[in-house]
């Protein structure tokens, strides 16, 4: 494989014929060959899902090459941002794939078991929990529901409470992980903005909450 | 009295601690997971170098603090150059 600077790879992929189909070959190489290091922390080269995952997103990667060539700026080698593009395809699908795997399982055990713990959880402070924490707590859940937006609190359930990747809690809400996240960042300003109008801050809350 | 018009019992201490954590990480200027996306290889290659990007790209950084999902990609991608590396 001939080692290729950024404009000729994309010289060689704006092309036709054999020259952008050596092209396509060796980026699928690539991709083939740095994919499995990107996956080594989700899963398992044993795993019978490994290979045909690499493959398919091997495939759906060179798509979307070709289909964003003209937004490749030059501020990275070719490669990296062809890497990065097949990483988002690869980690969308097994963080979805984990999620539905473990709404299953969730599912499976609570027909035999009860709701985790954590969902059954009394929100009130238990015996065991110091009086600072647990009138932060309330004044803290106090402010929560003063502040936040119904929208807000559901996109902190669905990431929070039930695990939900990025993705998924956006097809849900009917928006996409961007919007997601400026919904997000405008709770975490209403609510530093809050404590500073009550004279308080992030340390010193969780200080509270630490006396058990 | 009227009741409020949200209910946060459902929210176990545990999430609302991570909540009061990530304020201290937020700043009101802060990029989105698009802009993050957009430049993520050009800072996965500069970490590679062993530039300092927090100096170079704090506002990136500032973002890997945050979102869990986008961190990820780039440590994914960090793997590759790393591992791929002949050196």
């Amino acid at each position: 494989m001939n080692a290729r600077t950024n404009e000729s790879w994309l010289e060689d992929l704006r092309t036709t014929g054999p020259v952008r189909d050596a092209a396509l070959d060796d980026l699928h190489a690539i991709v083939s060959k740095g994919l499995p290091y990107a996956l080594s922390r989700w899963l398992s080269p044993d795993d019978p899902l490994f290979t045909p995952l690499v493959e398919e997103v091997s495939q759906e990667t060179l798509l979307r090459v070709l289909d964003q060539l003209d937004t490749f700026e030059g501020r990275s080698m070719f490669t990296t941002w062809v890497h990065k593009i097949a990483i988002r395809i690869a980690l969308t699908e097994l963080r979805r794939k984990r999620w539905q795997d473990s709404s299953l399982d969730e599912l499976v055990d609570n027909e035999e078991n009860p709701a985790p713990e954590r969902l059954m959880a009394d929100p009130q402070a238990g015996p065991e929990t110091s009086t600072e924490r647990a009138d932060m707590l309330t004044r803290i859940r106090r402010i929560l529901d003063e502040e936040l937006t119904e929208k807000q609190r559901q996109a902190l359930v669905l990431l929070g409470l039930q695990d939900l990747p990025m993705e998924e809690a956006a097809r849900i809400m009917k928006t996409n992980r961007n919007a997601l996240y400026k919904l997000l960042h405008d709770a975490r300003l209403r609510l530093k903005r809050r404590l500073a109008a009550e004279d308080l801050n992030a340390q010193e809350v969780l200080s509270a909450f630490e006396s058990r | 009295m009227t009741q409020p018009q949200n209910d946060t019992n459902q929210l176990p201490d545990e999430l609302i601690e991570n909540l009061i954590r990530s304020l201290e990480h937020t700043e009101d200027k802060e990029c989105t997971c698009d802009e993050v996306y957009a430049v993520v290889d050009q800072y996965a290659e500069a970490e590679f170098r062993g530039e300092d990007v927090q100096r170079l790209m704090p506002l990136i950084k500032q973002h890997m603090e945050l979102c869990h999902n986008c961190c990820e990609e780039y440590e994914a991608l960090l793997d590759i150059l790393e591992k791929n590396d002949p050196a």
